[in-house]
């Protein structure tokens, strides 16, 4: 049972090989003749590893005795040609086995004294059980290597399989299949950065939507890894490529290749496309040699769309450490033969540290591998959206610094969180042949039904008042919930619509104006009638902090007519609101958006406008105008109104062709509304958010200059 | 050689002297060996360290095999820093005597403090489930 003790030891061996050879240090001499004992064992070993002959190999006889006498042609007859067909047998298993190096080199090592180790090495109980292996039954039938397990023997990649694939029309298609591209013609992503711009002039949305390059589209122009084919080429640098203009993007570069590092899953799924890519001879600055390592941008790239396996952006990664890694260890050989009391960090850390490298390279790259598998999701900003906002803020601030700078291009890896493509599992359950009925079987993926919860709706008699009013504000709330739901994707609209094919477009926009006349239903209230007979519903929502704001977010999605339809119903019952508003204070929150909607309004709805919020002509005269008195004594009413009666000025003083009928309204409104405004005290004014530059010519239309005076000061 | 920049790894951290702190309170002193994806960790040569006061003791313990829920933190141990400390070390049974004292001295006035409060009127339940530190 010592056998994975000795494969362990083997293939720590195997890795420390190189460098445990030269076991001490001291003055040049004794080096010297260090070398020449390694080298010569080296070279023994070597020796070993070629035979010549098959028959001196003790491997070879021993499995050819165990299979020769069933092998004997004839028998009787042994020839020379017999000998030789034996001798062809016997190179069967060198032939067709294919023994992994790692094997060959174990039996030429000479056995190492075990170094003395406290715990335990068991990589194998370490694993948990393969799932393959145990009985499964009701689960799909996994083609992955699970997770729980460390890879036994060193994975050897094996990048023979290339599959040139179409070119990929674009990202979000359904799956279809798309690959990487092939080395050689990749574009860094910063080229690509400026695809989405070029590709995209004149969509709806407002360019306030930063043209960045999605994970996906990066994912398409740069390919699949082949970790042992590497090449700086592939690597883009951070800094190099910002801002060189891409007209359009090269249906080649999408084509690759994608290396197999796990057993085969059960198939290439879904990729997503990207816009056509540049003709490769377009690539510009091959990045130079030592920036690859560096400049690693997030360029999540076309792979297995199963998130157990690893991304190949990640695994190149890895793989690069181990490398980099084998490289160090093979340069510390070399360095030995210059003298000088120069010491290896490595030997150091033999010396006094005989427990190191306890674990593996690969069982840290193993943990590593996990740890990138983590990052892996299908949708990154549904997953991890302040990430994914932050990072872009951080690529965009570096771009704009290297517009700037001109000194040396700061390169630095970033961490990538690539998006995988979604796996569709269409489980069944097992069902036996000639069997009557299904298997009764209860599985994660197919949980069987335990509780049989049943909805009773509460009766309404029995319910107090109490109980009626909370149900309201829960109702509210949910209806709040919903909005806000619909508003966030209305807002992700821009970003979908960006990455979207051309013919999805009318689709997305359909939908986006759908959602967003579902926003306004929710906020107004289903109307029985073509009139909104009760602004009910909508103060409710505007009584609950989230719901005010969630009026201000939507404001800028909804046409003029609904929004001025939102505006009025505000102003009609600000009061009201104002005084629910006195502990959270964030109707201010509304004023930028009610003074952009304020910037489409005509005259007309303006004077209705002015008229709401100060309540003239009462309709019953009262000695006070408790509204408008409300209304001056809040910040938001004041800011309001200012921005109203300044709009209203703009329009009059703008527009000389305005009609009779709505001038007449609307200077009556004004001398009405002058009247008030000097009769209120200064101190029971609220201070506005900011006071319009124009109220004061609009004052002067309708009060004589010592009036004016007074409201200048009042102002 | 960071494998993925901006985030915590332990891997860097293997073969070199840490200090955990468990979620019961215990300070344990090894060489970080192993590691797995929950941050289990394989710690060798191992002491446990009982602070009291501005004294501490050393208790070895050999090799200790953590799990990683029960990890509260854990950083490097600098070397050259180590020895750096105003802390006084203490054999073994002195810190434990020590560390006895200072329990009881807790239990008692813990004890004081609920007969107060339960003279008040006042309850204040034990929240049993949390972690002692």
């Amino acid at each position: 049972d010592d056998d994975w003790q000795e494969a362990h030891e083997r293939l720590a061996e195997l890795e420390d090989k190189p460098v445990a050879s030269r076991e001490q240090d001291g003055p040049s001499t004794e080096d010297l003749d260090l070398l020449g004992d390694p080298e010569d064992t080296l070279a023994e070993r070597l020796t070993r590893l070629v035979i010549d002959s098959e028959l001196e190999d003790p491997a070879i006889m021993q499995a050819v005795q165990t299979r020769g006498p069933t092998q004997q042609p004839g028998g009787l007859n042994s020839s020379i040609w017999d000998s030789s067909a034996v001798l062809r047998r016997m190179r069967g298993p060198l032939l067709t086995q294919e023994m992994p190096s790692v094997s060959v080199l174990d039996y030429a090592l000479p056995q190492r004294p075990p170094q003395p180790r406290d715990d335990e090495r068991d990589p194998s109980e370490r694993a948990l059980p393969r799932r393959s292996s145990s009985p499964v039954i009701g689960s799909p039938p996994v083609r992955a290597v699970p997770i729980g397990t460390p890879p036994k023997q060193a994975a050897v990649p094996s990048f023979n399989q290339q599959i040139l694939c179409p070119k990929p029309v674009h990202i979000r298609a359904t799956l279809q299949q798309r690959y990487p591209a092939p080395y050689g013609e990749r574009m860094s992503p910063n080229q690509l950065c400026n695809v989405p711009n070029s590709s995209l002039l004149g969509h709806p949305f407002p360019h306030s939507v930063s043209p960045v390059l999605t994970h996906l589209q990066r994912a398409q122009l740069l390919g699949g890894a082949q970790a042992g084919r590497m090449s700086p080429s592939q690597f883009a640098r951070v800094s190099g490529l910002v801002g060189s203009p891409i007209p359009s993007v090269n249906p080649k570069l999408l084509q690759g290749r994608v290396g197999q590092m796990m057993p085969p899953a059960s198939g290439f799924r879904a990729f997503f496309g990207a816009p056509p890519a540049p003709p490769p001879s377009q690539l510009q600055h091959p990045p130079g040699p030592g920036s690859h390592l560096q400049s690693l941008r997030p360029q999540p790239q076309m792979f297995r769309p199963d998130t157990t396996h690893l991304h190949p952006q990640h695994r190149r990664l890895l793989h690069q450490r181990q490398q980099q890694s084998r490289s160090q260890h093979r340069s510390l050989n070399g360095s030995i033969g210059d003298r000088g009391g120069h010491r290896s960090s490595h030997q150091e850390q033999m010396r006094k540290d005989p427990y190191a490298n306890l674990m593996l390279q690969r069982e840290k790259d193993w943990v590593s591998k996990i740890q990138m598998m983590q990052l892996q999701s299908t949708d990154p900003y549904l997953d991890d959206y302040y990430y994914q906002n932050y990072f872009q803020k951080l690529e965009k601030l570096s771009a704009a610094e290297e517009v700037h700078g001109d000194g040396p291009k700061k390169e630095r890896t970033k961490l990538i969180t690539p998006q995988v493509a979604k796996l569709e599992h269409t489980y069944k359950p097992v069902q036996f042949e000639g069997s009557l009925g299904k298997l009764t079987v209860s599985s994660v993926n197919n949980p069987r039904k335990m509780i049989d919860a049943v909805v009773t709706s509460r009766s309404e008699d029995d319910e107090t008042k109490e109980k009626q009013v909370r149900d309201k504000r829960r109702q509210t709330l949910v209806t709040i919930e919903k909005t806000y739901s619909l508003l966030l994707d209305v807002e992700d609209y821009e970003r979908r619509y960006l990455l979207s094919l051309e013919g999805e477009r009318p689709a997305l926009m359909g939908e986006r104006k759908q959602k967003i006349c579902d926003m306004y239903d929710n906020l107004r209230g289903k109307a029985p009638g073509q009139d909104r007979p009760s602004d009910d519903h909508f103060m409710q929502i505007m009584c609950i902090r989230k719901g005010k704001r969630l009026v201000a977010r939507i404001l800028p999605f909804l046409s003029p007519e609904q929004a001025a339809d939102v505006l009025m119903a505000t102003a009609r019952n600000l009061p009201f609101l104002i005084k629910k508003d006195a502990q959270d204070e964030v109707l201010p929150c509304l004023l930028r958006p009610f003074s952009h909607v304020l910037y489409h309004l005509p005259l007309g709805t303006v004077t209705s406008l002015v008229q709401q919020l100060t309540n003239l002509p009462q309709s019953a005269p009262a000695p006070t105008n408790l509204h408008l008195t409300a209304v001056l004594q809040n910040k938001f009413g004041l800011s309001l109104l200012y921005l109203v009666l300044s709009r209203g000025e703009e329009l009059q003083s703008s527009d000389t062709n305005t009609e009779l009928m709505q001038d007449n309204q609307w200077t009556e409104l004004m001398l009405m509304a002058t009247r008030e405004l000097l009769r209120i005290p200064q101190a029971a004014l609220a201070k506005p958010v900011s006071t319009p530059s124009n109220l004061l010519s609009l004052f002067s239309r309708y009060v004589d200059q010592q009036k004016l005076n007074l409201l200048e000061t009042k102002l | 050689m960071n494998y993925m920049p901006g985030t915590a790894s332990l891997i860097q951290d293997i073969d070199k002297k840490h200090l955990v702190l468990l979620r019961d309170g215990r300070t344990l002193i090894g060489y970080l060996r192993s590691i797995d994806q929950f941050a289990n960790l394989v710690l060798h040569q191992t002491v446990e360290r009982i602070h009291v006061g501005k004294k501490y003791g050393d208790i070895p313990r050999g090799i200790f095999v953590v799990r990683g829920e029960n990890v509260v933190l854990l950083g490097e141990i600098d070397l050259e820093k180590e020895s750096d400390t105003p802390l006084q070390q203490v054999s073994i049974e002195e810190i434990l005597e020590e560390q006895r004292v200072e329990q009881q001295a807790k239990q008692e006035s813990e004890k004081l403090k609920v007969q107060a409060l339960k003279e008040r009127g006042l309850c204040i339940p034990r929240a049993d489930t949390l972690d002692e530190y």
